[in-house]
């Protein structure tokens, strides 16, 4: 599971730790910071960033650049420690949500929780660096698996093969997994994103 | 609805399927004619494929990022020698 994460890759041959940290040290943290807001915790999640790849850079392949593959190994342990912190406060969720996703709907197949329509101007919503916290929030608040599944298929654009591949889950678990955890991601920025947003615009 | 059309749970299911892999025609025809009547599967559709667009957005790798701020040198400092210690 940690291999894939860890594993993306670089045109750049010459992997070389020692420059990781003045090259990328700055622009990870800040990723980092903008995310959690708490300095200490900021800087223990770029050095583990740096020591995961570290240990991943065998498999890395040159998909693309350094700074991409460090940054997507970051988003991970944001998610993660979001995740954790979430958990210190609340009981476990996995099994809520994998129990209700048929709660999105009625017994015939029709919508019990209807999409609601999403009033905004999309090009205006992730210049908002609150939106952002939602979305990882929210990434958060899925089951570790799912919030990895749908990291890699939209954020680092994995194909399913490739994940299949990664995670050792067949092609159909695969699009299940992915298909419950746009329901719930979805839902979840409904919730808290653009509800808030239309009750301001009221 | 006839038994032979998508309901709106499978229409989540395939939509959500049809962003990883091609779908066969006839089932692309029937979320067609599904999503044709279905504002909420239709609504749905969309916010999937916003969530993608926000997913892979230049924004998400680089949002809007502070260049004032900087990794604190005795952080630096810190991360260097772990990195060091645990390469050799």
């Amino acid at each position: 599971m940690t291999q894939i994460t860890e594993e993306i890759s670089s045109a750049d041959p010459n992997l070389d730790p020692e420059t990781w940290v003045d090259r990328y040290g700055d622009y990870l943290y800040r990723f980092a910071l903008a995310r959690i807001k708490d300095q200490s915790v900021a800087e223990d999640l770029v050095q583990e960033t740096f020591l995961a790849a570290l240990h991943g850079r065998k498999s890395f392949k040159g998909r693309s650049a350094v700074k991409t593959w460090l940054s997507a190994i970051l988003k991970h342990k944001i998610v993660d420690y979001l995740r954790k912190k979430n958990r210190e406060r609340a009981i476990d969720d996995i099994d809520t949500v994998t129990e209700t996703v048929d709660g999105f709907f009625h017994n015939n197949g029709s919508w019990k929780i209807r999409p609601v329509k999403w009033d905004h101007n999309p090009s205006k919503v992730y210049e908002q660096r609150e939106f952002m916290d939602t979305f990882f929030k929210c990434l958060a608040e899925l089951p570790g698996r799912l919030s990895k599944v749908f990291m890699l298929r939209e954020m680092q654009g994995y194909s399913t093969k490739e994940i299949c591949n990664a995670l050792q889950v067949s092609a159909t678990n695969s699009w299940v997994m992915l298909h419950r955890a746009r329901i719930f991601l979805r839902r979840c920025l409904e919730t808290f994103w653009f509800n808030n947003i239309k009750e301001e615009n009221r | 609805m006839s038994h032979w059309m998508f309901n709106c749970k499978e229409v989540s299911r395939r939509v959500s399927e049809s962003m990883d892999h091609r779908l066969p025609l006839y089932q692309r025809m029937l979320i067609r004619m599904h999503l044709l009547m279905c504002k909420y599967c239709t609504r749905f559709r969309r916010q999937l494929l916003l969530m993608r667009e926000y997913s892979r957005s230049p924004q998400m790798a680089e949002d809007f990022l502070d260049p004032t701020v900087v990794l604190p040198p005795d952080a630096r400092e810190r991360i260097r020698q772990a990195l060091k210690s645990s390469s050799s």
